[in-house]
């Protein structure tokens, strides 16, 4: 018994890589529809802060996330744009990671496509380029953003658009977010939001949001969304399910092969010392 | 030549340091003036500072080439990568999309790219997974603490967890979401507030002595 | 973009996953080709956005309307790359020292304002007699954890005092605060881990339908030819690994 169960300790890890796989693909090909219920309350303030402003109200979101972390953050800024562009809210989308532009262009084409059918490029949302150096964007998006920002991603005048109509720094905005899975959120809220009493709110990979806990106590963050469980519940929220919601059946089984392993390597630990 | 290579930039530092720091407690007309040039500035130098990663990159997988050390055939790879990226932006003008179509650029972010980078993270899955059967050992109290909070996080997130704890442990009446919620809400704020703050003092004494110039790693050897 | 350009990028998407993930069973070629492309590509992309949204908006147009002022800041990044050269490296330092000084004299107040003002504001400030008022005895009995627990890590951090006594009890509780963040922090990373190759897997699974000519499948099974080949052509016994 002793020696099965060193054996056990030692296994190849290309098993347990094995396991892992069909863990993973077997919800992929079988869905199981497991029902997403408890929605965390961070995530539940977010979606009552959106749904509760005006129409024509403006949200700035920076989506500073890459391909390396899309998985947990694109459905995150593909759900909360939709909810904007349902309650009629003006949203400027801009990126200060060189990676996001690329995704920020799936976005701009799934537009008028499925995110926000009817809504016009210009009037109810924009896109602005990718600019280096955040702290700087961030300092002069309080004061005047028209000097960083003269164009949109596509060379057009930002000023003469109508969805920037009565914009010209943050306080004439509603709402920031910002998307990412970098420390980019932590300079938002502090060259940003703290600074100019800008309302903000986050989105973030599971990795980080524990870390964000004493903004959401202090209020600098109105609401945030954790990794991929932060999608699906923002998802089940507004009632359109989509990559979010249906990654919570691998991630299901992935989080109970993990545990048995951790709780299953004790046992046989305690088993070796003491009998 | 000391004044041109040392002093100098060391009063550079100093003065901008120093007035930058004076906006945030003196807003006035001329100190919006100079942050809104500095932000301007700033912008546009933060786009050349790319080029230092980009050469340097490119100048350790030349010299790799050039000197043909082992597996010297796979910096060419970076290259290759590095063009099928550029020269379809060019040809592009940097759009990846053209009216409904993809472009090359946009072709190679989605295909290329997008499988690359998003891989090379995932890997990581693999890794969590071998580490916590080959050495999450709770052979101590604390350990025991950290694993009993990572354990209520891991089930209380996913459905199938909550479905479990409520089959086990459901005449509690204590919800494992509410739980995880308590953590976030409680402790956790207790332990990351103290990190922050730490890190905070650290990062204030440090940008102090990068203005005041005791700090002077930055500038490299004389 | 055509139908077949469409499923040529599903076989390419498709095989670099495959051969990242090669790397899990053992090292070779193709892993390594796939992990150089992605350097370049990398740096590649990050180059294409800086000269279609930021050289060429920011500097060459201004430049040709006549606007001379960027050429300061754009002389100041360009002496950045002098870094490479020794014998001129000394002019990167002007570059430097305007995005330092810039860089500190913006984080200390801010710094100061968020985490540190903030914070202390945040922890006390459920002690107000207006919010004691208003709030219940659990709220308030969670806004004590929070305070003692805030304090027990800052003396764990504290190293300016021996630990010993009473400071030695408090920082023992504050080491358990820190496991209590680090495990739930832990239990998020697996969460957040597994999305990410969830996303891979997905995207697998789409390249392996009929629309793409089973890419997956075909591909996949190209490799563990390989590793068969390779197997019996070194022959060698491999040194297995004992890492986690």
């Amino acid at each position: 018994m002793k020696n099965f169960i060193e054996k056990l300790l030692k296994i190849d890890r290309r098993v347990i890589f094995l396991a892992l796989t069909l863990l993973l693909v077997f919800p992929i090909v079988r869905p199981l529809g497991l029902p997403n219920k408890n929605i965390g309350n961070e995530v539940k303030a977010l979606y009552e802060k959106i749904e509760g402003l005006p129409p024509g109200s403006f949200i700035m979101m920076s989506l500073d996330y890459d391909p390396a972390t899309r998985p947990e953050l694109h459905p995150q800024a593909v759900a909360v744009i939709r909810h904007a562009m349902r309650k009629n809210l003006r949203v400027m989308i801009l990126t200060l990671n060189a990676g996001a532009t690329g995704l920020i262009d799936e976005i701009g084409e799934r537009m008028p496509k499925d995110i926000a059918p009817g809504k016009v490029y210009g009037t109810d949302y924009v896109i602005l380029p990718y600019q280096p150096n955040p702290v700087a964007v961030m300092t002069q998006i309080g004061m005047d953003m028209y000097k960083i920002y003269d164009k949109d991603r596509d060379g057009a005048l930002l000023k003469d658009m109508p969805v920037m109509k009565g914009i010209r720094n943050v306080k004439d905005m509603q709402l920031g977010m910002c998307i990412t899975g970098t420390a980019m959120l932590d300079y938002w809220v502090a060259y940003t939001a703290d600074k100019f009493k800008f309302p903000f709110a986050g989105g973030t990979t599971a990795v980080s949001q524990m870390g964000y806990a004493p903004y959401l106590q202090t209020g600098q963050l109105k609401g945030l969304m954790g990794g991929m469980k932060g999608a699906a519940d923002y998802e089940t929220l507004i009632g359109v399910k989509e990559k979010g919601t249906s990654g919570i059946d691998a991630l299901s089984l992935a989080h109970m092969m993990v545990l048995i392993l951790i709780v299953a390597a004790n046992i046989m630990m305690l088993w070796l010392k003491y009998l | 030549m000391t004044l041109i290579k040392k002093h100098i930039p060391l009063a550079i530092c100093f003065i901008v340091g120093l007035l930058t720091l004076s906006t945030y407690y003196i807003p006035t007309k001329a100190s919006e003036n100079y942050i809104e040039v500095m932000n301007k500035w700033e912008n546009i130098m933060a786009g050349f500072a790319f080029l230092l990663g980009l050469f340097s990159l490119f100048f350790s997988h030349y010299n790799k080439m050039k000197r043909k050390v082992d597996g010297w055939g796979y910096s060419l790879f970076v290259f290759v990568g590095f063009f099928a990226m550029v020269i379809p932006s060019v040809l592009s003008h940097g759009r990846q999309m053209v009216g409904p179509d993809l472009t090359g650029l946009g072709w190679g972010y989605r295909f290329l790219f997008n499988a690359l980078s998003g891989t090379m993270f995932s890997v990581l899955a693999f890794y969590i997974v071998s580490t916590a059967y080959r050495a999450f050992r709770i052979k101590s109290a604390q350990a025991g603490v950290l694993f009993v909070a990572a354990l209520i996080v891991i089930v209380g997130k996913v459905p199938l967890g909550q479905m479990i704890w409520e089959t086990v442990l459901g005449w509690t009446h204590v919800g494992v979401t509410d739980i995880v919620q308590w953590l976030m809400d409680v402790p956790v704020v207790a332990g990351k507030r103290g990190i922050l703050m730490g890190l905070a003092i650290g990062g204030i004494v440090t940008a102090l002595k990068i203005v005041f110039g005791i700090e002077r790693q930055y500038m490299g050897k004389d | 973009m055509s139908e077949t350009m469409m499923i040529f990028g599903g076989w390419v998407a498709a095989g670099l996953t495959i051969f990242l993930f090669s790397f899990l069973y053992k090292d070779n070629p193709f892993f390594k080709i796939a992990e150089h492309l992605y350097l370049g590509a990398g740096m590649g992309w990050v180059f294409q956005t800086m000269l279609f949204q930021t050289w060429i908006p920011k500097v060459w147009e201004p430049l040709r309307a006549g606007d001379y002022y960027v050429l300061i800041p754009s002389l100041l990044g360009l002496t950045l790359v002098t870094q490479f050269f020794p014998k001129i490296s000394w002019v990167s330092r002007y570059g430097f020292t305007f995005i330092m000084g810039y860089g500190s004299g913006l984080v200390i107040p801010l710094t100061i304002s968020t985490d540190l003002m903030k914070q202390i504001g945040g922890t006390i400030s459920p002690f107000m007699v207006s919010e004691i008022t208003r709030g219940n005895a659990t709220s308030l009995l969670n806004a004590a954890i929070v305070a003692i627990g805030f304090i027990c890590v800052l003396f764990y951090f504290f190293f300016s005092v021996e630990h010993k006594g009473v400071i030695k009890k408090a920082s023992n509780v504050g080491i358990y605060f820190l496991m209590l963040y680090f495990g739930a922090a832990f239990g998020n990373t697996v969460m957040g881990r597994f999305s990410l190759l969830y996303g891979r897997f997905d995207d697998l699974y789409k390249y392996s339908g009929e629309r793409f000519h089973y890419a997956t499948f075909v591909i996949l099974g190209a490799m563990v030819l390989y590793f068969i080949v390779d197997h019996f052509r070194t022959r060698k016994p491999a040194v297995e690994e004992e890492a986690a």
